[in-house]
């Protein structure tokens, strides 16, 4: 039931654009951070320590902040808008606290209802193998710790490879450039770590296709 | 006594000119929209260095243009005082006004006027120090507040304090000036205003990151563009124009998707485009007129960002002003 809705066609579609793309090709963004268009071709970069401070960092627009929000879906629900670059947690009462995330890079992105399966401090990271595949270059394991992509914290989205995770490299807070997981900066997934649960209903939007 | 005058005299105009029925139409024989705007709201409406007049209010001028004229350089701005604009549109002097005014029944009842829709909706709101951790307003109890001397913020915040059994010290301050100098120095601990307003504000202050905008807002101040009563084409134009660029951004169509938009197969972008239908020309305009006013200015969300939200210094997020279906309250009724 929880995964009637996903769309199963677009993931299988988007891997194999994946394995066609390779690696390696070097782009200069397109668009301002947080527009639709705004790309950032920036490898993972394990063993990179980011700075104490990361969530300083971000454009204000991308710290976290309390905002209005309207919607008819429960307290406590993770809304993921990859078009905008903003992760929302309803908290009832048109509200919601919004934090800046990166999304998946173009092809890499994903619409669906899903749930908080599982949730881990400082994860390990075993990049799957459809990653490994495209990304030859990154280790096959790494313990978790501050120079982790996945950064401090893992919410693991059910059904899916795919995480709402830290990261290890702030500056791409706002950007597409993911292989379609959402990273926070590590101030910002420990912050929310804390305020959501196993189970919690995550349902991330796309943009209207024409 | 003053007031009563002035609506007077624009009735008299209104009567005399007669032609204000068929503004569609002089607007076309001009070749030219006539445009009235804020002197300079930077965001909303404001000259640039090459004296280019940009802004949110610019662009519903230059929308309109786009879809009567084919161009969104027709347009010949008119800078207005808050007290001159509605003379001004009664007097026909401009076509449109696109200035930052709010929606009362007072405008439409007494004035003789008609907002053609909501373009942005803003409010009052409160400014805090982001060190203070607080997300809402409710948590300002005991709060020393600034506000400026003349507005109807004072009244406002009192009654929103008093409705939520939380008490207040409230600071009046004689100019938006003093007020950001009295909060910066501590004297109080937010201070409140519209909240466009507050985000411009927050932009002269030393360091203006260490200050949020709670989301909280506790007045209506809908602002949109206004026509004369007695043009019902006219309105229906301005108001469409508005609504077409809100139905574009919902349906995906932005100024760089123009060419792979008019190639949809999806229903409601056709009728939205004019591959389909002829709802443009029942208004009097081109039936590809959403694709013109899009190139021109790009959709609703387009405008916004570039102008107020978060591609320009203003950093103003969306909010109320998100579409209904992204958690805000902008609505637009459908084009079919």
């Amino acid at each position: 039931m929880i995964s009637s809705t996903f769309k199963t066609l677009t993931f299988a579609a988007l891997l194999q654009v994946g394995l066609l793309a390779g690696v390696g090709a070097t782009q200069a963004q397109t668009a301002p951070r947080g527009t639709p268009g705004a790309t950032m071709d920036i490898g993972d970069q394990p063993g990179l320590v980011p700075p104490e401070d990361d969530e300083a960092q971000l454009d204000p627009a991308f710290r976290r902040q309390p905002v209005y929000f309207r919607t008819t879906e429960a307290p406590g629900t993770i809304i993921i808008s990859t078009n905008e670059r903003f992760l929302y947690l309803v908290e009832g009462n048109n509200r919601a606290m919004r934090y800046g995330i990166g999304v998946g890079r173009d092809g890499f992105q994903w619409s669906g209802l899903k749930n908080i399966v599982r949730k881990a401090e400082w994860p390990d990271w075993r990049p799957p193998v459809e990653m490994i595949e495209r990304q030859p270059y990154l280790p096959r394991f790494m313990a978790g710790g501050p120079g982790n992509p996945m950064g401090a914290r893992a919410l693991y989205i059910g059904g899916t490879v795919y995480r709402i995770h830290g990261t290890n490299q702030p500056q791409t807070i706002g950007y597409a450039v993911s292989s379609g997981c959402f990273r926070l900066v590590n101030s910002d997934i420990i912050d929310l770590y804390q305020r959501v649960p196993v189970g919690t209903k995550v349902i991330v939007r796309q943009q209207a296709t024409l | 006594m003053k007031k009563l005058l002035a609506v007077l005299a624009g009735v008299a105009a209104l009567a005399a000119t007669g032609a204000s029925a068929q503004t569609l139409k002089s607007v076309k024989d001009r070749g030219e929209l006539v445009c009235g705007v804020s002197k300079g709201l930077p965001g909303f409406s404001a000259p640039d260095a090459k004296g280019q007049w940009t802004g949110f209010d610019v662009d519903l001028c230059r929308a309109v243009a786009a879809a009567v004229l084919g161009s969104g350089e027709k347009v010949k701005f008119v800078p207005l005082t808050a007290d001159e604009r509605f003379p001004a549109l009664q007097k026909g002097e401009v076509d449109l006004l696109s200035r930052n005014s709010t929606w009362t029944l007072d405008r439409e009842g007494k004035l003789g006027l008609l907002f053609a829709g909501i373009s942005y909706y803003d409010g009052q709101g409160f400014l805090v120090r982001d060190s203070r951790k607080i997300t809402s307003a409710l948590e300002l109890d005991k709060s020393k507040v600034c506000v400026q001397a003349g507005t109807t913020a004072a009244g406002a915040t009192a009654e929103y304090f008093k409705s939520n059994g939380m008490e207040l010290e409230l600071i009046t301050l004689p100019d938006s000036a003093a007020l950001v100098k009295a909060y910066e120095e501590g004297k109080c601990d937010t201070l409140t205003t519209d909240v466009s307003q507050l985000y411009a504000l927050r932009l002269n202050m030393a360091k203006p990151a260490d200050h949020i905008v709670l989301p909280d807002v506790i007045s209506k101040e809908p602002l949109g563009p206004v026509v004369r009563q007695g043009d019902d084409q006219w309105f229906n134009v301005v108001k469409w124009v508005l609504y077409g660029m809100l139905n574009a951004e919902e349906l995906g169509v932005t100024s760089s998707n123009m060419a792979e938009a008019l190639k949809s197969q999806k229903p409601d972008v056709k009728r939205l485009l004019g591959v389909e239908g002829d709802n443009g020309a029942s208004l009097g305009l081109p039936n590809d007129f959403v694709v013109l006013v899009v190139k021109a200015v790009g959709n609703y969300g387009e405008s916004y960002e570039r102008n107020v939200g978060a591609a320009s210094k203003l950093g103003i997020p969306r909010g109320i002003n998100q579409l209904w279906s992204m958690g805000g309250i902008q609505y637009a009724p459908p084009i079919r």
